[in-house]
């Protein structure tokens, strides 16, 4: 029998969010604070398909239609989100973070 | 200091490093004499033994760098730490891998386990290349091994078709997105650098540090209400039906939503386009 349990994959989940948190707290590039951004998705992802597995138990599949869901929003969100880095880089000339506050040209 | 023929330098490097294995040797041989001394001797005599060895080793290995006095000390302890740590893995957490409760070895029955745990540090260990690297191009490397982990971890989990599509949309799309936005918005051959500063990382650092604390704790000590069994069936049937079944309104608005993503980021992206055109029409 496998000693790997639940626990276990809400710590690999709880570091995937703080890493990808601290990318998002410190970066200064948009691109590496979207990046953050998709680590903190995974993380929870990781969360609802672990309770899938090992709370709803067999024959459910909430946390996985969930998980299913995330990634989409995920996908619909990396767009938006790269496709206002560009507008910003053709208007600024910069994706620095910390330069880009105006919100007119 | 005078010149030492270089076959007598060999000889004696030689026995200097043979000096420190046998001191080495000798040192784990009076550990296991005296091991009832308590913790703070016996670290103290291993410490002593490791920079033996060091000291042995000093010339042979470190030519480059010679090492003496206070940098000598310094640099056996940190090697020192790094042997404990070692040591303290192999010795807790994976020999009760390797053997059951009656000291049997049982060796790849945990196959799984180093899977899982392969699985978990390419997960976290891309993640903080992700978080730390400080070329945007590398951390943008990282996240693949990153989301490849993920997808691992799904397997894992018995959730076949998230996996899937983990692979593909987020390894074969999400990231050639961002590696797309990384070319278009940034002079590549600048300085490293610059390209992926960090801002108050030492705060970040607390900060996930506090994140991690929490969240573990919460996961380790919260009694979870476990499903007494397990299944590692398809789940691709599964989800087609409940998504045209049980959530069919979220499954639309879904759909709609990346409609709308779609529509919105051609029109963000191609500002310039509309730019130029509202100038041809004036």
């Amino acid at each position: 029998m496998t000693s790997i349990g639940l626990p276990h994959f809400l710590i690999v989940g709880a570091v995937l969010f703080a890493l990808g948190m601290v990318t998002v707290v410190t970066r200064r590039n948009a691109v590496g604070i979207l990046m953050g951004v998709e680590l903190i998705l995974n993380a929870a992802n990781v969360n609802f398909i672990a309770f899938n597995h090992y709370v709803e138990g067999p024959g459910k599949i909430t946390g996985q239609v969930f998980s299913i869901f995330v990634i989409v929003l995920a996908a619909a969100e990396a767009a938006i989100g790269l496709a206002i880095v560009l507008a910003i880089y053709q208007t600024f000339r910069t994706i620095d973070v910390q330069e880009t506050d105006l919100l007119r040209e | 200091m005078p010149e030492v023929p270089s076959h007598l330098r060999a000889v004696l490097v030689r026995l200097g490093v043979l000096a420190a294995g046998l001191a080495g040797i000798v040192g784990v041989a009076v550990l296991n004499r005296f091991a009832h001394l308590g913790l703070a001797p016996t670290l103290l005599l291993e410490y002593v033994a490791v920079t033996c060895v060091i000291w042995g080793l000093n010339g042979f290995l470190f030519r480059t760098v010679p090492l003496s006095g206070l940098s000598l000390l310094v640099f056996s302890a940190a090697a020192f730490g790094v042997l404990f740590l070692v040591a303290y893995f192999v010795g807790a957490i994976v020999a009760p891998l390797l053997f059951d409760a009656a000291g049997q070895f049982i060796g790849l029955v945990h196959l799984t386990d180093f899977l899982f745990y392969a699985f978990a540090l390419m997960t976290i260990a891309g993640a903080a290349g992700c978080a730390f690297s400080r070329n945007i191009i590398y951390s943008a490397w990282a996240l693949l091994f990153a989301f490849l982990g993920v997808a691992g971890l799904y397997v894992f989990l018995g959730a076949d078709f998230p996996a899937v599509a983990q692979v593909l949309i987020y390894v074969g799309g999400i990231l050639v997105l961002i590696l797309f936005a990384i070319m278009l918005t940034k002079q590549i051959g600048g300085d490293p650098s610059l390209t992926n500063a960090h801002l108050g990382l030492p705060i970040g650092a607390a900060l996930a540090a506090a994140t991690v604390g929490t969240l573990a704790y919460m996961a380790v000590m919260t009694p979870w209400k476990e499903a007494p069994s397990r299944s590692y069936e398809p789940v691709s049937a599964a989800l087609g039906t409940a998504f045209l079944t049980d959530f069919l309104l979220p499954f639309e608005v879904a759909s709609v939503v990346l409609l709308a993503a779609l529509v919105g980021a051609v029109i963000i992206a191609r500002k310039e386009i509309k730019e130029q055109s509202d100038a041809v029409l004036e």
